[in-house]
């Protein structure tokens, strides 16, 4: 049997008295690429905030590889092997990519001696960051800008990599060059990856199975194949 | 002659300035906290001094100056700004709870120590004839040296260690430092640590040149808030350089106006800012 690398059970989550999540459950297997999908405001975003524990839940509890994180903060489930991308840039427009890359390696508690392999694993999955690495972040494209966030996430070496969005502000060719090779992880290393994405047709194409979620429920479980155009337009 | 003796004096006095408005700069640069009580750092670590060179240890006296500052900053970030963070108070409750712990420590301070000026009687502080009718005291190249070594360590700090990185990250974007499974409260807390502790050796060098009183800190405030204005909010060079100038301006001012009113050159100075350079030395101007 497939191990399960996350495990949501019953989470409800809200902003000031407004419930954003209503008793969402969700299962992501290990190797496993589960994409989600809905309505902007639908809830995704703070499913996955609450994931990373970036939100405490009101409700609920979350297993990672079937243990229950005695403190869940980002720190304790970057330990465990879960690694974020935040929605919109997640980087420091401000510190060069080199600078970022430092951070990450920081804040996984790599030693020294070990960051030299891990950036040049980054960089084989993404090589074009060789290119702009001593760069201001905030000198670069988008593009550039969503590589070095995932690139980021990846210097963890994470078992785990929730993805918001990535696509935001991206041409599809270019969120076809960024999302295939990580998607290429799944079979290299067993990553498991939630996807939340709104560019459908390129998710669907690297995904296991989808979630469709409408005010903070999920309502369609299924795989990508099971989601035409139809079927999507119903659902929306 | 009049204006070499007081430009050198103004650079002395700059120096002790930028160190800490570097302090208060770093403090609010990194995490947005209008730290009105640096001023009372920089008195508690001055008064600390004084107690152990009163006691013949001048040198625990440096260490437990800086100590006091640190503490004392710290306790500022932990018992007073992140409760009032958590409960999503607004910068005016900040800065009022920031003045009124600074009100307090002014008050013991005069109480415990007595009211009136303070000051180590050191022969660093004595004047030598250095040209003809210029004089000048060790202290000033000490003050100059610590000035410079503190704020190149500083720099270095900031740019060659992942927790400087850090800091400057923090100053960016609080929330994204936390997805990369960074914690920005104890980043915010080195940043008051080290905030702190820059006001010490400037609250030290003042104790041995121009003295203390227990009004020290407002001062001191005022002048590292007009710096950090006139040096551009964030930058902590500016903040530094803007310090330095303000010093300069004080002491050159006394060749053209008394002494009660060399304060307001600096006021003067961070108002021309605010009508011609808004966005200071070196801040990046605001469009709409």
């Amino acid at each position: 049997m497939t191990p399960i690398a996350i495990e949501a059970l019953g989470l409800s989550a809200g902003y000031g008295g407004r419930e954003v999540l209503q008793d969402v459950s969700l299962t992501l297997r290990a190797g496993e690429i589960l994409c989600m999908i809905g309505h902007n405001g639908a809830g995704k975003s703070t499913l996955l905030r609450v994931l990373f524990g970036l939100h405490r839940p009101s409700a609920g509890n979350v297993r990672i590889f079937g243990d229950t994180l005695p403190g869940f903060t980002p720190a304790a489930l970057g330990a465990a092997g879960v690694a974020l991308v935040p929605e919109g840039r997640g980087v420091f427009p401000d510190l060069t990519v080199e600078e970022i890359f430092g951070l990450a390696l920081w804040s996984a508690g790599v030693p020294k001696s070990g960051q030299r392999e891990r950036i040049d694993e980054v960089l084989e999955v993404l090589p074009r960051i060789k290119e702009f690495r001593t760069r201001r972040a905030g000198t670069l494209s988008g593009g550039q800008q969503q590589m070095v966030s995932i690139g980021r996430a990846l210097l963890t070496r994470p078992k785990v990599l929730l993805l918001d969005e990535p696509s935001i502000g991206l041409a599809p060719k270019l969120f076809q060059d960024l999302i295939r090779p990580i998607a290429a992880l799944r079979e290299s290393r067993g990553m498991s990856i939630l996807l939340v994405e709104q560019n459908v047709r390129e998710a669907f194409a690297v995904s296991d199975r989808v979630l469709v979620m409408r005010s903070g429920k999920f309502i369609f479980e299924g795989a990508p194949a099971e989601l035409d155009h139809a079927r999507l337009m119903e659902l929306f | 002659m009049l204006f070499l003796q007081l430009l050198l004096q103004g650079l002395q006095t700059g120096a002790l300035y930028a160190l800490t408005a570097a302090g208060f700069a770093l403090i609010f640069g990194a995490t947005r906290i209008f730290h009105f009580a640096h001023g009372a750092t920089f008195a508690i670590a001055g008064y600390v001094f004084l107690y152990f060179w009163n006691a013949g240890q001048p040198w625990p006296g440096a260490l437990a100056a800086i100590a006091a500052a640190v503490v004392f900053g710290l306790g500022m970030e932990r018992f007073v700004y992140r409760p009032i963070q958590r409960h999503e108070g607004s910068f005016f409750t900040v800065f009022v709870a920031a003045f009124g712990v600074a009100v307090v420590v002014q008050n013991l301070i005069g109480m415990i120590a007595g009211r009136g000026f303070a000051s180590v009687d050191t022969p660093l502080s004595m004047a030598n004839e250095v040209l003809p009718d210029v004089f000048l005291a060790p202290i000033f190249w000490i003050a100059i040296a610590v000035a410079i070594v503190l704020f190149v360590a500083l720099s270095a700090f900031l740019t060659r260690t992942h927790a400087g990185v850090g800091l400057r990250a923090l100053a960016q974007n609080p929330d994204l430092l936390r997805a990369y499974g960074l914690s920005s409260n104890r980043l915010s807390m080195l940043a008051f640590a080290l905030g702190s502790a820059m006001a010490a050796p400037a609250a030290i060098l003042t104790a041995m040149t121009t003295g203390l009183n227990e009004a020290v800190g407002h001062h001191v405030m005022l002048i590292s808030m007009a710096a950090t204005i006139v040096g551009g909010v964030g930058s902590l060079r500016g903040a530094a350089l803007a310090g330095l100038m303000l010093g300069v301006a004080e002491s050159v001012a006394l060749q053209f106006v008394d002494t009660q009113w060399a304060e307001g050159v600096s006021f003067l100075v961070l108002f021309a800012f605010i009508i011609f350079r808004p966005s200071g030395i070196f801040g990046v101007a605001q469009t709409r």
